[in-house]
């Protein structure tokens, strides 16, 4: 190899220990000066011209083959390696002049405002520098603490005179003009200039003198050369702050900016590095020729500042100083979704994946993925050749790579890479060697990821067993579509093949299917049946159906592969035929045969339940005893997804997701086979409605729309009785909604009971596959109202919604409602009116992806590097405690039972230990008994963490009230309850952040912005949906409502709420002033104000004469004085103007009485309103406004229990952990308001996050940066190349330990597998049979010795 | 035929309330005790290693799944590569099977360095930690 020579000769070559793999522990950045960047360059480029005749690149051009392989076909002339072998090389570029490197261009102006023009020191006194000094070097200051400090220091650098050499320093700031920085005497004007300026009064030509003059880079180049070392550290500069200043530039390697050649070579293509580059090489010479040639200044000068722009472009092209550049500077490569951080260093393109259309296959098992023979003879996974599979690879060998289960390439043992079309197959077979890698065909059983986008929690991607299968699909089990969320409507979907045994094994064991049925976002099932599945099952669980012997043992042999034995359970009619029953077949199901030991125990009202549970008339209750099914129609409820105590949770948890999985499996299989026979469709008969049901819907639609008119004309003559805080109209919207929607709904009820029982549509609804009661009685009966933003359709004529009605009508139709059903067809408005809402729920979903992606992608960065460590706490990667303990229980999410996180559902629990464990002959407990066996278990230590327990009055009363329970079964269900209870705990290394982001992310994009609930009462909106989330997460100072709800003292009084409401609520003086008149007389003109003290009463507000004075006088604005006011009586007030001037007085009088009506007499001036709610006779307030503070102050208020929704308030007035409740509460409170569950342990965490800094910090890149010190995360965050400049000003040190850092490095993170080392334990190793008397890995493993052999290292 | 693996899991049918943990603990307390004087003789040299066996483990006795994942990654690599297996195979001959019948029969010869926040660490070998009981679970294959 004739690279390799030649380097040889290079003797200089220092040797190199090769000490293995090697991790990169920290980044430091830091500025290269110029001459730092000439060492490191390889060659000087100053040639503009970049290929000569010969089409060579020209040397000390900037395509110098000195700076690596341009192309394939290149060769290095420094390291004489190839294009892939060869990294590149710098060259350098010097300037003649040097220029502001427009990234440092802030900190450099920061700088200059510190020191002094002349001196260069800085501009502290001799004290107050020491005591700074002291400060910054504090070995304890972090890098926020740094940043503040210098933020000081910058703001006490004012002094006009500097300290040390006592020269006059004016304001340096950015010039207005142009890229440069001006020093501006104006503000600091002393007498010399004043004499100056008289001097030079007598000359026309100028007449404003300059004081501001121009700092060019030179002298700001000698200023910082000149500064103090102490002054740099000052001012937080890790390096000499001359490197900020470009003297030198660093030429990049080739590779980095290939030049492509175009029209077969005779001209090429350059990247806009290259082309920027060029632009600055011939500035700088023509620069350099007019400073030689002594050219006019003026035009050096402009030739420079033409250089100073072209590099502000090279390093930012879209700077606001260079006019609209086309090409891609530095900071463009960097920055954005497409940069080099989002684009190449946090995500990376792979091999070994595919991607086609999804189609569903219910004879597939949940686990599985079937894929293309066509896809599985590109996709391959190295094998490595041992004993076990060496014939069986040969076989593959021969098969080549066109022949299905064949293999593709082989590694031979020294590395070099056979591809089997083109070496003969059978030799290559014959001398395949133990160690060889075969790369074969992907087969039946391997392990891949399958993916859907967007990916928006971890059940995104799952890991699948590949089954291979002909044509040009990928398919799988239908209830395998909830978590990815997938339909076929045309859906495509992502395919990885892992390529290492260590990656298939976690692949499997941490994102298989079967260990990811549940959603870690409340911990319900999200692998479930769906749609046929769940049709079928309710068909076959009818009371009616009834199979004969072979009907039924067809039926049984449809659920498994014919490879399951099956017990045939004893008829439930023996005579005069034997008949099984439709339930008898779900149980099957459950229990296969006797050796199957799975007892299932269950309860579940389905949504047909009705009443008196197993008797129920509509056979909704269903009820599985020791895996019998005894009553009960199977439906949504039970089979379905998104609940937990459905059959296949109740089976995940009590045994195993296996048995799950299993059943689901056969469910699939059952319900896809049958239904395919039995035969379920549509047509137009199901959508027709009877005689009966027309006229029930005109009778309901006839007495709607009169009740409608009858409110209209109320409402016309005023009449119309308001409701609490709403006007005549919106009482009438109010009202006219609420009619109408009546009318829909009983409608739809008509319709339903109307409906045949084998109205399909009606069997969909009722099972739950498909279909609401809605959306059948829209099609049968009546669409209903249409609503735009929430209201009845908007006026877009003249106050009218078409030209089609009457002005100002109001009527139901006018307003958008639909009387017809999609089966009759709609009017021509009613229809118009339907495609308004149409239009509504599409942009909505347009706006929502776009909003809840960014929401998400924040959340993500804020919580991504949080996990449990082994000491159960939750912390960032840095170590730095965000919660002592996940969730304040540190239980898993995922693994919950119970209603609202609990972590077990005992009464199910109970219920299943009590069918499951008969008491047989054993003796029933007494309550002393009972207390006593409950006694002995719950002291024993596993039980707390001390051991024991200390409250037993608990036990007491649980032991009075069990009765007729066994010892037995009380001992297993204690048991069973401890020991289920120990393994729901969350494992150290969980990365819970990423979880919890995901939790609450993932619904975010479910929520439509339907934006406003009402809060209690009808008139007080809320904001909800996306926008109330945003407000939260980012830690909003003003949200746009505002609410605190105030509980009372005694909140069973409605007149002291109206006294304590009257107290909070804003009143102005012109509400309650019954008249406010101008008395004119000739003595003195006054105001007189008379106060309604008739409408003061029945308010019960507290105002008076004395208590308007007083406001009056406390009105900022109104300049009157104690005299200016007589108070007359206790409701009447005469107000004299100030003394004036007799021509201003008439203006004073009407500004006064204009203000007067404005003054606050009485409540809170933030507060806008304040509401009495009822519930259930209890009063309380809510009051719409801010000042948290002041409501709770007031009188009569309950001031521990008030609540507000505003985080930042809550945090001002309560404190830190108020305001991390209040996050928890918010988010609870409004994810709930979209009747979404999600796990409050995701939400604490969240809000830990927020406030674990002892201030409210928003998930916002302001909030972020203050949580994270890792340069790295937060340039792949957001304002990428502002980071990554502050980082080398201050020299940063980036430990390489968050997640971001770790991908962009390429470093296996420390959370999940990688929290933990694992060791080879040498000394117990037996001795090994000679059977294979290989060489060994652990043989050249010293005892102890770390593993290394993690793929990433190779 | 894959059902007949969830037999044991199931809970007291047999009469007879599943066997008490406490017991393991018991066992896994003995076993600390026998295993310092070992630890001291073995690796005076070693301060962290003194260091860690003044005080008692205290993580969890329970293998988290990603100990398991880690385990069963690193041993089914192992075997891929023709490192001796640890058991009686019984016609498996892929590592991750292979891995987990190890796993199984605690037959693996790793031990685990698990690291608290403070930098100082636990050793637990595989053979001590409880793995959870069911097993075929993992295969989602058969």
């Amino acid at each position: 190899m004739a690279p390799r020579e030649e380097k040889l000769r290079c003797t200089k070559e220092p040797y190199i220990e090769d000490v293995g793999p090697q991790r990169i522990k920290s980044i430091r950045f830091s500025t290269f000066s110029g001459e730092e960047i000439k060492k490191l360059a390889e060659v000087q480029v100053w040639n503009n011209r970049i290929y000569g005749i010969d089409l060579r690149p020209v040397e000390n051009g900037l395509l110098d083959p000195k700076m690596g392989a341009a192309n394939k076909a290149g060769v290095c002339a420094t390291c004489h390696g190839n294009f892939t072998e060869c990294p590149g090389h710098f060259g350098y570029l010097k300037l003649t002049l040097p220029v502001f490197n427009v990234g440092y261009f802030n900190s450099i102006l920061n700088v200059l405002k510190c020191i002094c023009k002349a001196c260069a020191r800085i501009l502290l006194l001799e004290n107050e520098r020491r005591i700074f000094l002291k400060k910054m070097r504090n070995p304890k200051a972090d890098i926020f603490m740094k940043n503040a400090l210098m933020k000081k220091i910058r703001d006490k650098c004012k002094i006009s005179i500097c300290p040390w050499c006592g020269s006059r320093n004016g304001v340096v700031k950015k010039a207005r003009s142009s890229f440069a920085i001006a020093h501006d005497f104006s503000r600091s004007v002393d007498e010399s200039i004043e004499v100056v300026r008289a001097a030079l009064s007598h000359i026309k030509a100028k007449s404003s003198f300059q004081v501001v003059y121009i700092l060019s880079p030179v002298t700001v180049l000698s200023l910082f050369k000149r500064m103090v070392d102490e002054d740099c550290e000052l001012l937080n500069l890790y390096d000499r702050p001359e490197k900020l200043i470009v003297t030198t530039i660093a030429v990049p390697p080739v590779a980095v900016r290939p030049s492509v050649f175009v029209d077969f070579g005779k001209s090429s293509n350059e990247d806009s590095i290259t082309t920027i580059l060029k632009n600055i090489i011939n500035t700088n010479s023509i620069l350099r020729e007019d400073l030689e040639g002594a050219a006019p200044p003026f035009k050096c000068l402009d030739c420079w500042a033409h250089l100073q722009i072209q590099v502000v472009e090279y390093i930012n092209s879209e700077a606001p100083s260079v006019p609209d550049s086309k090409h891609r500077g530095l900071i463009q490569r960097l920055k954005g979704k497409q940069g080099r951080f989002r684009g190449n260093l946090s995500g990376k393109r792979v091999e070994f994946t595919g991607r086609t259309v999804i189609s569903p296959d219910p004879n597939l098992k949940i686990t599985e993925v079937a894929i293309p023979v066509l896809m599985a003879k590109k996709l391959t996974y190295p094998e490595r050749v041992s004993a076990y599979n060496i014939e069986k690879l040969r076989q593959l060998i021969c098969n080549g790579p066109d022949k299905y289960p064949g293999a593709n390439f082989i590694l031979l043992g020294d590395g070099t890479k056979q591809h089997l079309r083109y070496v003969d197959k059978k030799t290559a077979a014959s001398e395949l060697k133990y160690g060889y890698i075969v790369e074969r065909h992907l087969e039946d059983g391997d392990v891949v990821l399958f993916n859907r986008q967007p990916s928006l929690h971890r059940m995104s991607i799952m890991c699948h067993r590949a089954r291979i299968m002909p044509w040009r699909t990928l398919r799988f089990n239908e209830s395998v579509c909830n978590p990815y969320n997938a339909d076929f409507d045309g859906d495509e979907m992502n395919l990885h093949v892992p390529q290492t045994e260590e990656a298939r094994t976690e692949a499997l064991m941490l994102m298989g299917v079967q260990n990811n049925l549940c959603t870690p976002k409340n911990g319900e099932i999200l692998v479930a049946s769906t749609q046929d599945f769940l049709t079928s099952s309710f068909l076959i669980t009818r009371k009616d159906t009834f199979y004969d012997r072979a009907a039924f043992s067809l039926m049984c042999s449809y659920m498994g592969d014919a490879m399951d034995p099956i017990d045939l359970p004893s008829p439930a009619i023996i005579k005069p035929i034997e008949l099984w029953t439709g339930k008898q077949l779900f149980s099957v199901l459950i229990r296969p045969n006797a050796r199957t030991k799975v007892f299932l125990n269950l309860m579940v009202k389905e949504k047909i339940y009705t009443k008196s549970e197993t008797m129920c008339p509509s056979d909704g209750y269903v009820y599985f005893r020791n895996s019998e099914l005894i009553c009960g129609q199977l439906g949504k409820t039970t089979l379905g997804n998104g609940n937990k105590d459905g059959l296949f949770s109740v089976l995940l948890r009590d045994y195993n997701s296996h048995a799950a999985a299993s059943c689901m499996n056969r469910l699939a299989k059952l319900s896809a086979r049958w239904i395919g026979n039995h035969g379920f469709s549509i047509g137009i008969d199901d959508v027709q409605p009877g005689e009966h049901l027309n006229q029930q819907k005109k009778k309901k639609i006839d007495e709607g729309y009169r009740e409608c008119h009858e409110l209209i004309s109320l409402y016309g003559k005023g009449k119309l009785t308001l409701q609490p805080g709403c006007n005549a109209a919106q009482t009438l919207e109010l009202k006219i909604t609420g009619v109408l929607n009546q009318i829909r709904a009983i409608a739809g009820n008509v319709c339903m009971n109307e409906l045949h029982w084998r109205n399909s549509p009606l069997i969909m609804s009722q099972c739950g596959s498909k279909g609401s009661p809605i959306n059948i009685s829209q099609m049968v009966a009546c669409v209903g109202q249409q609503s735009v933003g929430g209201r009845r359709a908007p006026n877009g004529f003249i106050d009218r919604t078409l030209p089609h009605f009457p002005i100002n009508s109001k009527t139901p139709a006018a307003k958008g409602f639909v009387a017809n059903s999609f089966y009759t067809g709609l009017t021509a408005t009613e229809f118009f009116f339907h495609t308004m809402g149409g239009r509504e729920g599409l942009v909505d979903t347009a706006v929502k992806t776009a909003e809840t992606g960014y929401m998400s992608r924040r959340l993500m960065k804020g919580l991504e590097d949080l996990s449990i460590y082994y000491d159960q706490t939750v912390r960032n990667a840095s170590g730095g405690v965000v919660q002592f303990i996940y969730g304040d229980d540190g239980m898993d999410p995922a693994k919950m039972e119970g209603k609202d996180g609990i972590p077990l559902n005992m009464d199910q629990l109970f219920m299943k230990i009590m069918a499951t464990c008969p008491p047989r002959e054993h003796d029933m407990l007494s309550p002393t008994e009972a207390l006593q066996i409950m006694d002995n278990r719950l002291a024993k230590y596993d039980m707390a963490p001390e051991g024991g327990r200390k409250d037993s009055t608990v036990l007491e009363n649980v032991a009075a009230k069990i009765s007729g329970i066994s010892s037995k079964q009380l001992e297993v269900f204690l048991e069973t309850c401890i020991s289920r209870y120990h393994s729901k705990k969350v494992e150290a290394g969980a990365a819970i952040g990423a979880i919890g982001a995901q939790s609450i992310g993932e619904p975010g994009t479910q929520m439509t912005l339907k934006t406003f609930h009402f809060a209690g009462v009808a008139s007080m909106n809320v904001t909800l949906g996306v926008p109330r989330i945003k407000e939260i997460i980012n830690a909003a100072k003003n949200i746009s409502t505002p609410i605190v709800t105030a509980t009372l003292l005694n909140g069973r009084d409605v007149l002291s709420a109206r006294v304590v409401k009257s107290c909070i609520e804003k009143t102005v003086l012109g509400e309650v002033a019954k008249a406010l008149k101008i008395v004119l007389k000739s003595s003195r003109p006054y105001i007189v104000v008379k106060l309604d003290m008739d409408l003061i009463e029945a308010l019960h507000m507290r105002v008076s004469a004395e208590s308007v004075c007083h406001s009056i006088l406390n009105h900022p604005k109104i300049k009157l004085k104690s005299e200016h006011i007589n108070t007359i009586g206790s409701d009447k007030l005469k107000i004299y103007p100030p003394e004036a001037d007799r021509r201003k007085l008439q203006f004073e009088m009407h500004s006064l009485k204009a203000m007067l009506p404005k003054v606050i007499v009485k409540g809170i001036p933030t507060v806008e309103r304040a509401v009495i709610n009822e519930t259930n006779g209890v009063y309380n307030l809510l009051v719409e406004g801010t000042n948290l503070l002041a409501v709770m102050g007031t009188p009569g208020i309950d001031a521990s229990k008030t609540r507000s929704n505003h985080v930042i308030e809550v945090q001002r007035t309560l404190g830190i952990e108020a305001a991390r409740q209040c996050i928890i509460n918010e988010i609870q409170y409004t994810m709930r308001g979209h009747g979404m569950s999600i796990d409050t342990r995701h939400m604490m965490l969240l809000a830990d996050l927020m406030t674990y800094k002892g201030e409210v910090l928003g998930i916002t890149r302001f909030g972020i940066s203050k949580m994270k010190e890792s340069v790295l995360m937060l340039a792949s965050f957001e304002k990428t190349a502002e980071h990554l400049f502050n980082a080398s000003y201050g020299g940063r040190d980036d430990q390489i330990e968050g997640v971001s850092e770790c991908i962009i490095m390429g470093i296996p993170m420390q959370l999940g597998t990688g929290i933990l080392k694992v060791r080879q334990r040498v000394e117990k190793l037996p001795e090994f049979k000679s059977l294979n008397q290989r060489k060994l890995l652990c043989e050249c493993k010293s005892a102890g010795e770390d593993i290394k052999a993690r793929n990433w290292y190779k | 035929m894959a059902d007949d693996d969830y037999d044991d899991v199931d809970m007291g049918y047999e009469d007879e309330p599943p066997e008490p943990e406490i017991e393991e603990g018991v066992e896994e307390d003995q076993e600390n005790n026998e295993d310092a004087p070992d630890d001291v003789v073995g690796a005076e040299a070693e301060d962290k290693e003194q260091e860690q066996v003044e005080r008692p483990r205290k993580t969890s006795k329970y293998m988290t799944k990603y100990e398991r994942a880690r385990i069963l990654g690193t041993r089914a690599l192992q075997i891929s590569m023709n490192a001796p297996v640890m058991v009686e195979l019984e016609g498996e001959t892929d590592p991750l099977e292979i891995a987990m019948k190890e796993l199984r029969e605690r037959k693996i010869p790793f031990t685990i360095r698990r690291y608290l926040p403070d930098g100082s660490y636990e050793d637990w070998g595989v053979d001590e930690l409880i793995v959870e009981d069911s097993w075929k679970r993992q295969v989602g294959g058969d």
